[in-house]
């Protein structure tokens, strides 16, 4: 109970998360807020009928700055997204070599997941 | 292996009896499942845009119906919940506002009820 208490009220590192991946997934989670504040902010400017057809998306989007916001979005929020699923899996006490698993799914995960995101934005504004 | 290291799941998720800690710990886990499966499905569904104006404009009259809509309450509800106690979980993480992290937990997760309700209200008065 003790232990749950203090896992709770402070982010502590696990066994198998290294200062490095704790910091990235603490980093990119206040990074996830300020971009996504920046994010809704800008749709309601640039976009006020919230991205409901598809011109709308296209004229969003063909503002590289904007193109760049969300491509950096994605980035981070898919990082974010697999570290702390990945510190949720800690928990069961994978062996290393099923740690080791995880770690090349997620990063394939990720690689695959921007790399998608990046060509539709390409696609899109093409 | 991966059998045996199924079986030691530390039961995080029941939180009968347990502290106000645990339940933002709890809580923070629920919501960010939730999200990881959004966040994916959304990148799916925008697959839409690829196909062109008509399969997408197609997708969002679908998202119209209230379903959709109380489907992307629970999100909102759910990033309002993770991102406010995430800010609390950094702030502590570096040695701030530790003796108040409780009431920080309190007025986050009033202000997390609040804003749900006006969400709500505006996101079903839309329609």
């Amino acid at each position: 109970m003790e232990q749950n208490l203090s896992r709770s009220d402070i982010s502590v590192r696990k066994t198998g998360e290294s200062t490095f991946l704790w910091f990235l997934k603490l980093l990119t989670g206040l990074l996830v807020i300020t971009l996504l504040f920046i994010h809704l902010v800008v749709n309601h400017m640039v976009a006020s009928e919230g991205l409901l057809s598809y011109a709308e998306v296209v004229a969003y989007l063909s503002n590289p700055w904007i193109a760049l916001m969300e491509m950096s979005f994605l980035v981070i929020v898919v990082t974010h997204a697999l570290l702390g699923t990945r510190s949720i899996l800690l928990d069961l006490n994978p062996s290393r070599a099923v740690l080791r698993i995880v770690d090349v799914t997620f990063i394939a995960v990720g690689i695959v997941s921007i790399v998608y995101g990046i060509w539709l934005i390409q696609v899109i504004t093409a | 292996m991966a059998t045996n290291s199924l079986k030691k799941s530390p039961g995080w998720f029941d939180v009968r009896r347990r502290s106000a800690g645990m339940w933002a710990f709890v809580l923070n886990r629920v919501t960010a499942i939730g999200l990881v499966v959004y966040l994916f499905i959304h990148l799916v569904v925008l697959s839409s845009l690829a196909r062109g104006p008509q399969a997408y404009d197609d997708f969002i009259e679908l998202v119209k119906s209230p379903l959709f809509i109380f489907s992307e309450l629970l999100v909102v509800i759910g990033g309002l919940y993770h991102g406010l106690n995430g800010l609390r979980i950094a702030l502590t993480s570096f040695g701030v506002a530790v003796p108040y992290q409780r009431q920080l937990f309190y007025v986050f997760l009033a202000i997390t009820i609040i804003g749900s309700l006006i969400f709500a209200f505006r996101m079903f008065t839309a329609v």
